[in-house]
């Protein structure tokens, strides 16, 4: 999916010009724009919690009747385990709402920066 | 029977003499128990900038315009200048993010994660979450090799002054083969550097490095680097570093640029 999409532009939202901090430490991160933050509603594909980062894959709806697999990177399954943090953090098929620092060209990836559950919990940064 | 007399009457001293260490060889609980305690699990303070000392710019690493400055010859200033610029188009390659090499001295004094300080009598061991990696510090009075071949990580001996180890490490290959640096901005050292490293628990809380690293090839005096790790809660965690577990982000080797493989395994970028 691509930012200049108009499904994609109604599923984006382009929150605020943000600075974060960085959770990657096996890379530079220079791929993801921390100066933006994306917010998308979507399903849980699979939690990656392996090293050298965890990725979580969300399914968006690309208001076609299908999906878009979308590849949210976080920090190291150690780090997050220390945190408290566990495999099962993002079960597979929950519905979410999440928040990233995009790529810088528009591929469905990015940074993860928070989510928020149907019932109200949530996961990292979100207020 | 005059032999079991004999026998009787110097038992007591055979005994006495048998329970005592020989000369020159303290026995090692007797030894550690005389060295510091640096146990527990620790954590870098800071980021990864390896000489904050000397940052200019503000921000991390990564960020354009940060910079250090070691006292580094026209010739490899100009390294590290041409260094500089590929970090701020975002194109210097990290080869620690293809995985499968060790950080390497002094880059090991400069990682995310935890680490851990394990002293013997006879090596100090420190051990690094990230990587993983290890660097040996032999202690029991061996000097370096004569013809010592140089690697990542280098040969280092020590000894310790009360309750600080010093030790030199040399051997060390540099960036000679383009894969070992000290930190992102592009931070370079040559195959000729060495350097004597300090290292002392300042409080409870603090364990505290000071090297000294001198480079003939590449600099023009010593460029003295401090670094500090903070004790993190006890009862602390390491676990498996496995880099090519799931490397999502291999780095191009003929562009430099750090890839997003997406779920099927295709570059995003």
């Amino acid at each position: 999916m691509n930012f200049h999409h108009p499904i994609a532009r109604a599923a984006v939202l382009v929150v605020l010009l943000l600075v974060t901090t960085t959770l990657v430490a096996h890379h530079s991160g220079v791929e993801f724009d921390n100066t933006k933050v994306v917010e998308l509603n979507g399903t849980i594909k699979e939690f990656q919690f392996k090293n050298p980062h965890t990725w979580i894959q969300v399914l968006v709806p690309d208001g076609k009747g299908g999906n878009v697999e979308w590849s949210l990177e976080w920090g190291s399954p150690n780090t997050l385990g220390r945190d408290g943090y566990r495999p099962s953090t993002f079960p597979p098929g929950a519905k979410v709402t999440v928040r990233l620092n995009p790529m810088r060209n528009g591929a469905p990836a990015g940074m993860f920066l928070g989510a928020k559950f149907q019932d109200g919990k949530t996961v990292g940064r979100w207020e | 029977m005059k032999s079991k007399a004999i026998v009787l009457v110097f038992l007591p001293f055979m005994l006495c003499l048998s329970s005592t260490p020989s000369f020159g060889q303290a026995p090692a609980s007797t030894a550690a128990a005389k060295l510091p305690d640096w146990s527990g699990v620790w954590s870098m303070v800071g980021g990864t900038v390896f000489d904050r000392a000397t940052q200019t710019g503000q921000g991390g690493s990564i960020t354009p315009g940060v910079r250090e400055h070691p006292p580094y010859n026209p010739q490899w200033e100009a390294i590290y200048a041409k260094n500089l610029e590929l970090r701020d188009k975002g194109l210097f390659p990290d080869v620690q993010t293809n995985c499968g090499v060790p950080a390497g001295f002094p880059r090991i004094l400069n990682l995310p994660d935890p680490y851990e300080f394990v002293i013997r009598p006879e090596q100090v061991w420190i051990l690094t979450e990230n990587g993983p990696n290890v660097m040996r510090i032999y202690t029991d009075g061996r000097k370096h090799l004569e013809d010592q071949w140089e690697t990542y990580t280098g040969d280092s001996v020590g000894h310790w002054e009360n309750d600080t180890l010093v030790f030199t490490t040399v051997a060390l290959k540099g960036s000679r083969d383009g894969d070992s640096i000290l930190d992102r901005t592009g931070l370079v050292l040559s195959d000729k550097a060495h350097a004597t490293t300090r290292i002392r628990r300042i409080d409870d809380t603090t364990i505290e490095t000071q090297m000294t690293i001198e480079d003939p090839k590449a600099m023009t005096k010593p460029w003295v680097v401090t670094k500090q790790f903070r004790k993190m809660p006890a009862g602390t965690r390491l676990y498996d570093y496995g880099c090519a577990e799931n490397n999502r982000n291999p780095v191009d080797e003929k562009s430099g640029k750090t890839l997003t493989l997406g779920p099927d395994g295709k570059p995003l970028n």
